[in-house]
């Protein structure tokens, strides 16, 4: 009996069933849910691909699915990084797989007092001091995360490298994106710069009332 | 969707490359004194018409940050040099005012001017993502700093198309390596006027003033913005470090632009910046032994 027919069959049913994935991957708002599609319609053409030996086809879909695989992973690991970071030790390095390198020669200057913000750095190495006020920040030191969230979004002070070394940057505009495409992460991105400010509200309350307790003893 | 908000959904996707749509020119900055608003307000039309209502508030906010800081006089003039560093003459700069000059004499003038611009130079006007492969390719074939000569010509429908070829560039200005180089320089230039008033108030003026030596472009800019490095960094960056103990910051810049020749090697100006340190230095042991 020829079959032939009826795998061409299967592959037009398929073909058909495979769109309505492929509607519904398009219609998605959020990247996650969008991943979770592509992916789902990434095995669904593959399987209708076998029978009728496209092979193309199924060399194609294979490669789209790893990418879409490996970019929900990023996402899925951003989220738990993030809530992960909110409960423990406030700590940005989540964001370490977003920035990109920039090596600094000693003397120059990361970004100036006053000027607009549209970026934030991650220390590596080197050392940097903030001018204005005389202080050097540690490596690991986060630089500019609340200047994406100020409504007048500029420096408050000038950072100034010290000696040669390595800052990773990432510009507002990438972290807008990643909030805007994903809801989960938006939301702990919030609590976790909301926790650090109020961890700067609680270090310098600290220095208040160390320095009030010194201006009592004297 | 009405077609007006696809429109506007299309306009802001397309923003990058497309002309900006605000051309609604930035207020004049709360409490600014009447001696300043000429200059500042004249420098809002340069910058209108240089790039666009983005970059003109851009100038407003940083004038802002000077305002009720300094007199009116200093404030005038720091808009005023602040406004014509940031009008910098490119080649998109060039064919915008040889276009402009074309139009406002209702297309009589019909001329050619011919500029000497460096293979660098031309490429740093592109976006950096463009740039970054043509700079590459033209340093391994050691073409980088070879000489080009560029006309600019109203004379025929030919050079006026390419003219408003060029000009068009201008929307892509803001992405270009040229642009990122001047923004820290213009930045560089308030942030030592800013630290000048708190540390030497009596210096700020020869600081403003300082912007004077880099004008143009090709030879002469890069020379001026040599110098001004020099200077800065010889001079007025170690005296706000407080490095260099010198009392008089404004007479030592004076003397060291004095000794500033055309010279890509600046032995003049590295000798004299070298004598005013040291005897900066030697005044300041003898003060510290005394």
């Amino acid at each position: 009996m020829d079959t032939s027919h009826l795998a061409e069959h299967a592959g037009t049913a398929g073909t058909l069933f495979a769109q309505v994935f492929v509607v519904a991957t398009l219609s998605m708002k959020t990247m996650i849910p969008l991943r979770v599609f592509a992916i789902l319609t990434n095995f669904i053409l593959i399987g209708t691909a076998i029978p009728s030996h496209n092979y193309a086809t199924i060399v194609v879909q294979t490669l789209v699915l790893g990418l879409n695989s490996y970019r929900l992973h990023q996402m899925l690991q951003l989220v738990r990084d993030v809530k992960k970071s909110v409960t423990s030790n406030l700590s940005m390095e989540w964001l370490k797989p977003f920035m990109t390198e920039r090596p600094c020669k000693a003397g120059e200057v990361l970004f100036y007092k006053d000027e607009a913000a549209d970026s934030m750095f991650y220390i590596v190495s080197g050392r940097y001091r903030l001018v204005e006020s005389g202080i050097e920040l540690p490596i690991g030191a986060i630089v500019g995360e609340f200047g994406m969230l100020t409504p007048s979004n500029v420096r408050t002070q000038t950072l100034e490298c010290a000696e040669s070394g390595l800052v990773l940057s990432v510009t507002y505009d990438q972290v807008e994106q990643l909030y805007v495409q994903n809801p989960a992460f938006g939301f702990y991105f919030l609590k976790l710069v909301t926790a650090r400010l109020f961890q700067n509200i609680g270090r310098l309350e600290q220095r208040l009332e160390q320095q009030a307790l010194a201006v009592k003893i004297a | 969707m009405s077609d007006d908000g696809l429109l506007s959904s299309l306009r802001y996707l397309f923003a990058d490359f497309l002309d900006e749509e605000d051309t609604t020119p930035p207020f004049l900055p709360d409490g600014l004194p009447e001696e300043a608003v000429p200059a500042v307000s004249e420098g809002i039309h340069l910058l209108m018409d240089y790039q666009g209502a983005t970059y003109a508030r851009l100038y407003v906010d940083r004038v802002k940050r000077f305002v009720g800081r300094i007199d009116a006089g200093l404030l005038a003039e720091i808009a005023r040099l602040m406004a014509e560093r940031m009008a910098y003459e490119d080649a998109i700069r060039i064919a915008q005012c040889k276009l402009a000059e074309y139009r406002d004499s209702g297309g009589e003038i019909l001329s050619t001017d011919i500029k000497q611009f460096r293979f660098d130079e031309l490429v740093d006007a592109l976006p950096e993502i463009a740039a970054d492969p043509v700079l590459m390719v033209l340093g391994k074939i050691g073409w980088e700093h070879r000489r080009v000569s560029i006309p600019f010509s109203t004379a025929s429908r030919w050079g006026l198309r390419r003219l408003k070829a060029e000009a068009w560039l201008r929307r892509w200005r803001r992405f270009s390596i040229r642009y990122g180089q001047e923004r820290v320089w213009v930045e560089r230039w308030l942030h030592m006027i800013a630290r000048a008033l708190l540390k030497q108030p009596q210096s700020v003026g020869a600081i403003v003033d300082t912007a004077t030596m880099i004008k143009g472009h090709g030879d002469a800019y890069r020379q001026g913005l040599a110098d001004w490095h020099a200077i800065i960094d010889g001079l007025v960056k170690p005296v706000f470090d407080g490095v260099l103990p010198l009392d008089d910051l404004a007479d030592a810049i004076r003397q060291a632009r004095e000794a500033a020749m055309p010279d890509p090697r600046q032995v003049s100006l590295k000798r004299a910046i070298a004598e005013i340190r040291a005897r900066a230095i030697g005044a300041g042991g003898n003060a510290a032994a005394e």
